[in-house]
């Protein structure tokens, strides 16, 4: 109960405090481990170079799997603020529904990359790497 | 617009609105998509006017499950609004009169004033929103843009600049809007296609929707409180 009313006041009292600064921004990686190889690591989430009129239109009704990109960007943030095995077990389970099915034998193994400006320059910093866990056990 | 036909269009509006999301999630996994699913057949009702109290209830107690399953809420901002319309509709229903239901719709036309007005004033605060750099930053590292193309607008200057006070000034000037229906009307208008950009752009289809789905309330709210002018 307790959690429920901590979790409804900001919406009941919001604090409207949209893009009040642009913060570091996570990537989220993750790579496949198998006896003593792993992959290489790669991007969850490979946004299009370009987009259509016609998709831009579409978006507006049907865009689950950018707001579902968006929830990781959440666990993300929620991770390095206040970790929860939610956030974690949220993020395994949404890489592992991302991942080709020829790949699903191994442990997966996630990293929280951050990118900032540092001056005029971009600056990444790893800030997260889960522990890896065997694909089989994560419920998709 | 009266107080009935307010309440009616924020329900219309709010029952599209999670329609909307609903539907799109059922591409989601089943764990997420039952509950998901269950608010869709809730939402018809609320689309067509039936049982309207008992349908605002209803998606109100899916939505606290729904942010108890994501542990937060799905979709930051948008569903926070969802959730404060759906509060405000839920006591407007279970007012004991006439004044208390005026007051719950009330307190949502304040806090959509007040989610442009403080929105603008953090910004105008903030010496990389003046300077145009914040929303450069948003185009060249944030993970908002929908395409990799829109990243070079990060080093677009002079629009970046333009936009960002754009922005501003209409969000902090956005309460004096309520000095008379016609430049209230014009606002919203403005704010709406700012929605509409931000969709386009960053992806936020869902706050579109539900932003819309406010505005209502404030377009009764301001003909409740305002004196007409003579």
């Amino acid at each position: 109960m307790r959690r429920t009313i901590e979790l409804l006041l900001p919406a009941l009292i919001p604090s409207w405090r949209f893009f009040k600064s642009v913060e570091a921004s996570p990537r989220i990686e993750y790579r496949i481990l198998q006896d003593s190889s792993h992959t290489e690591w790669k991007t969850s989430f490979e946004r299009p170079v370009s987009l259509k009129a016609w998709q831009f239109a579409l978006r507006l009704l049907w865009n689950s799997d950018w707001n579902d990109h968006l929830f990781m960007v959440s666990c993300a943030e929620r991770l390095t603020e206040h970790p929860t095995q939610h956030s974690i077990d949220e993020l395994n389970t949404r890489i592992s529904r991302r991942i080709d099915g020829a790949n699903l034998s191994g442990s997966l193994q996630f990293r929280l990359l951050f990118l900032s400006r540092y001056e005029h320059r971009l600056v990444k910093e790893i800030e997260y790497e889960s522990q890896p866990v065997p694909l089989s056990d994560i419920a998709t | 617009m009266t107080f009935d036909t307010a309440i009616r269009w924020t329900e219309f509006l709010l029952a599209f609105a999670i329609l909307q999301q609903s539907l799109e999630h059922l591409t989601a996994h089943r764990s997420e998509r039952n509950l998901v699913a269950m608010r869709i057949p809730v939402a018809v009702a609320l689309l067509g006017g039936f049982a309207s109290g008992y349908a605002v209830w209803i998606l109100m107690g899916l939505s606290v499950l729904l942010l108890r399953r994501f542990d937060g809420p799905y979709n930051g901002g948008a569903d926070k609004m969802a959730l404060l319309i759906l509060t405000c509709l839920s006591l407007a229903h279970l007012a004991p009169t006439r004044f208390w239901a005026e007051m719950a719709l009330s307190y949502l036309a304040i806090q959509v004033v007040l989610s442009y007005f403080v929105s603008g004033w953090v910004k105008l605060r903030n010496p990389d929103w003046r300077n145009g750099t914040a929303l450069r930053d948003v185009f060249g590292f944030s993970a908002y843009p929908v395409t990799g193309n829109l990243r070079a607008l990060s080093n677009a200057h002079g629009l970046t600049f333009a936009a960002s006070w754009a922005v501003i000034v209409l969000e902090v000037a956005f309460p004096l809007t309520l000095s008379s229906p016609a430049v209230l009307l014009a606002a919203l208008t403005t704010t709406a296609f700012f929605h509409l950009a931000n969709a386009i752009v960053f992806g936020l289809n869902r706050f579109f929707w539900i932003w819309l789905a406010a505005y209502p309330s404030l377009i009764w709210f301001q003909m409740r409180v305002v004196p007409p002018v003579l």
